[in-house]
C-alpha cells in the first residue's frame, strides 16, 4: 500500500487545536494544520493498525478519548481524505473509501458556471463525471480541468506540509533511590539541562521558562514555574537560578523523580548599542535578586511603585518587577528637592499646644522648642470600605531638623522627618 | 643602500598629525578619571564611579536629598541603581518628586536588620553593572553602626574598583573610615524658609553646608534644596 493520510474535521478548532494535534500525535510527526481541522500521514500504519476503517476507527478512539467532536476519513491522496472529512455528516463518523464516488460536485473545486452545466445534465456526483471520457472533459473546460480530474481519480500530487512545531522540549529522570535534599540533585540536573538546552539550540532557539516537576514519595507531585524575562541558555545561571527558587519552597518529601521542560523561544540579540550605558547582566540582575529575596524576604525586593489611589500613604513595593533600563527624557539641572523619610514604627511624641498653636515636642530621643509649622493638613478616604484618616502637620524643631507630626486616636506621633 | 634618518630636518606636516594624536600617559589619566565621574550639578559635588562615598549628617542635612538627586541623574540615564532601605523608611513620592525614574530602581528593605542590610548590600556590589548602590543606613542605632567591623567598608570597596559603580553610604555619622574615597559631613546651618503666614504657612527651602573629612583646608560646599508641592 502507498501512502496513507488522515483528516480530522473539528467544528470548533480554535478551542481544540492543542488537544488535536495531541491526537495526531499518537500517529504521525507529519502534521499540517488546515482552517479547519487537522492533516496529517499515516502511511505505513496499516502494517501496524491494519486497514483504512481499522486507521480511521482508531483515530475516532483517541478523539473519544480526548472527549473531542470531528469528523474522520483516511484516504490515499490529501485532497480525497479531506473532501470525505468535510461531508456534511454529524460528528465523530469515520467516512470510508466508497463513499468518495457518492460525493456531490459541489464540494469539489469547480466553477459555479461548469457546475451548473454538470447540473443541467444531470452530472451531480464524482462517480457520474468519472463516467464521462477525461480528453472531452479537457478539450471543452481547458488544462485546468486536468486537476480536477486528479482529485477524483485519487490521483493529486499535492503535498502535505507539516505546520506544527515543537514549542518544548522534555527531560525526565527516575531515581534509583529516593533523594531528601535537592541540593543532591544539583548534579543531575546539570546533565539533564545540558541534554535540553542542546536540543533547544539544535532547532535555533533559546529558553526563558522551565517546568520543573518532582516526583514525590507519598505526595503529590511538586511543580516548579521559572521564568526569566530574557531567553538565554546558560547552564550555571539555570541551575543557580533553579536552586534558588526550590530553596524557597523546597518539596515537602523525598523527590524519586524529576521532569524538566524548556519551552522554546527566539534567542536574544546579543549586539548591543555602542553608546549603550552600563546596567547589570540580566542573568546577574536575576539571579542576585533572588539572593535577595532569599535573604530579606521575597515581597521586600523589587520595583517601588506609585498607586494610583487615594491613599495614607500611596505607593508599594512591586516584588514581581524588576527594573527595566528605560532611557528617559534628559531633565534640566536643578536644586535638589527636599525630600522625606518615614520612621518605621512612627515615634510617639508629647505636644504642648497654647493658643491654638504648637509649641513644644518632646519624644523619647530629643526635645525642643517648635519655631515654625505649617498645617493641619488634613486626609482622608475609603469610608465605604477601609475608611482612613489623617491629621498631619509639618514641623520645625529648633537645633533639630524639620519633622511631619500627626495626630491619631488623641496621640500624637512623628511620621518622618524631611532631610 | 644604507637609509638615515635626518632628525636635524623639519617633519612634514601629515607626520605631525599623526603625532598630535598621541597624547601622553597623564593626559589619559586625566580624560579617563573625569569620563568616570558623576557630577551633580548645582551642588558643586562629584563622585567617581567605582568608589565609596559617605555621607553624615543629622535630620533635615540634605543627605536623603543629596541621594535622590544622585539617583534621579543616573535613573534618568538608564542606568539601573539600587537602594538598600534599612529602616523601611524610603518614600518613592519624594523621589519621584526629585525625577528618580522608579522604573530603574531597586529596592530592598531590610526592616532594620543591620546584619541583613550590609549582606544585601554585598549582593548588590558583586552583581556589578549598577550605576549606584545607596546604602541608607540612617534610622539605625548608632551603637549597632559602631560595632560593624571595618574590614565590611574595605572588602565593598575592593569589590566595586573595578566596576562602574558608586556605593554611597548614608548614615547620621561617619561610618566608612578611611574605606571611602569621600566623606562628607552634611549640617543645615541656619533654618528653613517658609512662606505664608499664620495658619496657611509652606515650607519652602533650606540651605545646606557639605564639609568634605578628606580635605581640612577646603571651604564647605553650599547649597539649596527647595520644597517642591507640585504632585500634591
Amino acid at each position: 500500500m502507498g501512502r496513507l493520510f488522515a483528516c480530522i474535521i473539528s467544528p470548533d478548532l480554535k478551542r481544540d487545536k492543542a488537544s488535536l494535534t495531541t491526537v495526531a500525535k499518537e500517529f504521525s510527526y507529519l502534521i499540517e494544520t488546515l482552517d479547519d481541522g487537522i492533516l496529517f500521514d499515516v502511511s505505513g500504519l496499516d502494517r501496524l493498525i491494519g486497514d483504512r476503517d481499522a486507521i480511521s476507527t482508531k483515530i475516532l478512539e483517541g478523539l473519544r478519548r480526548h472527549n473531542l467532536a470531528g469528523k474522520i476519513a483516511v484516504a490515499e491522496t490529501i485532497d480525497s481524505a479531506c473532501l470525505l472529512a468535510r461531508q456534511n455528516t454529524v460528528s465523530n463518523t469515520v467516512h470510508s473509501q466508497e463513499t468518495f464516488s457518492q460525493l456531490p460536485l459541489s464540494d469539489l473545486p469547480i466553477e459555479r458556471d461548469t457546475l451548473n452545466v454538470f447540473n443541467d445534465l444531470g452530472v451531480r456526483k464524482v462517480s457520474d463525471l468519472l463516467s464521462i471520457p477525461h480528453d472531452d472533459l479537457i478539450t471543452r473546460y481547458g488544462k485546468d480541468f486536468r486537476n480536477i480530474i486528479d482529485v477524483i481519480e485519487q490521483k493529486s500530487s499535492a503535498i502535505l506540509v507539516p505546520n506544527i512545531k515543537e514549542n518544548r522540549v522534555h527531560w525526565s529522570y527516575d531515581l534509583d533511590q529516593p533523594v531528601q535534599d535537592f541540593e543532591q540533585l544539583i548534579f543531575l540536573l546539570n546533565h539533564g539541562f545540558e541534554k535540553l538546552f542542546a536540543a533547544t539550540r539544535d532547532v535555533g532557539l533559546s529558553s526563558e521558562h522551565l517546568d520543573i516537576t518532582f516526583t514525590l514519595k507519598g505526595h503529590q507531585p511538586k511543580n516548579y514555574e521559572i521564568k526569566t524575562s530574557f531567553p538565554t541558555l546558560e547552564r550555571s545561571f539555570w541551575l543557580k537560578l533553579v536552586n534558588l527558587r526550590i530553596s524557597l519552597d523546597p518539596p515537602e518529601a523525598e523527590i524519586i523523580a524529576v521532569k524538566v521542560t524548556a519551552h522554546f523561544t527566539k534567542p536574544r540579540p546579543s549586539q548591543r548599542g555602542l553608546y549603550a550605558v552600563s546596567r547589570p547582566e540580566p542573568e546577574s540582575l536575576l539571579l542576585t535578586v533572588n539572593k535577595l529575596k532569599k535573604l530579606v524576604g521575597e515581597e521586600n525586593v523589587g520595583m517601588p511603585v506609585i498607586l494610583n489611589r487615594r491613599l495614607a500613604e500611596p505607593f508599594a513595593l512591586d516584588s514581581d518587577l524588576l527594573p527595566v533600563g528605560s532611557e528617559n527624557i534628559q531633565l534640566e539641572p536643578r536644586l535638589p528637592t527636599l525630600a522625606f523619610t518615614y520612621y518605621r514604627p512612627p515615634q510617639h511624641a508629647e505636644v504642648v499646644y497654647r493658643d491654638g498653636r504648637l509649641v513644644f515636642i518632646r519624644t523619647r530621643y530629643f526635645d525642643g522648642y517648635v519655631c515654625e509649622y505649617s498645617g493641619v493638613w488634613k486626609g482622608s478616604s475609603s469610608w465605604w470600605d477601609k475608611p482612613w484618616k489623617t491629621q498631619e502637620w509639618d514641623v520645625e524643631i529648633e537645633n533639630r531638623g524639620i519633622y511631619r507630626l500627626c495626630r491619631a486616636n488623641r496621640e500624637w506621633f512623628l511620621l518622618g522627618e524631611y532631610d | 643602500m644604507q637609509y638615515t634618518l635626518d632628525v636635524s630636518t623639519q617633519p612634514d606636516s601629515s607626520v605631525m598629525a599623526i603625532l598630535s594624536l598621541v597624547k601622553p600617559a597623564s593626559q589619559l589619566q586625566e580624560e579617563q578619571k573625569h569620563v568616570d565621574q558623576i557630577s551633580l550639578d548645582l551642588t558643586g559635588l562629584a563622585f567617581d564611579r567605582g568608589s565609596l562615598v559617605d555621607i553624615s549628617g543629622g535630620s533635615a542635612s540634605g543627605k536623603t536629598a543629596i541621594a535622590f538627586s544622585l539617583l534621579a541623574k543616573l535613573t534618568v540615564d538608564g542606568e539601573i541603581c539600587a537602594l538598600v532601605d534599612s529602616t523601611n523608611g524610603f518614600d518613592p513620592r519624594s523621589a519621584v518628586a526629585s525625577g528618580v525614574v522608579l522604573e530603574n530602581l531597586l529596592w530592598v528593605r531590610c526592616s532594620g536588620d543591620v546584619e541583613k542590610a550590609f549582606m544585601a548590600a554585598d549582593h548588590l556590589v558583586q552583581a556589578k553593572g549598577f550605576g549606584a548602590i545607596w546604602l541608607n543606613l540612617g534610622g539605625l542605632p548608632l551603637n549597632k553602626l559602631r560595632m560593624v567591623p571595618k574590614t565590611y567598608w574595605y572588602r565593598y570597596r575592593t569589590r566595586i574598583k573595578e566596576t562602574p559603580t558608586l556605593l554611597f553610604v548614608t548614615a547620621e555619622e561617619p561610618v566608612t573610615g578611611s574605606a571611602s574615597q569621600q566623606t562628607y559631613t552634611f549640617s543645615s546651618p541656619g533654618r528653613a524658609k517658609w512662606s505664608g503666614s499664620g495658619k496657611f504657612k509652606l515650607l519652602r527651602s533650606l540651605g545646606i553646608e557639605m564639609t568634605s573629612r578628606k580635605q581640612f583646608y577646603g571651604r564647605p560646599l553650599q547649597t539649596t534644596i527647595e520644597a517642591d508641592y507640585t504632585n500634591g
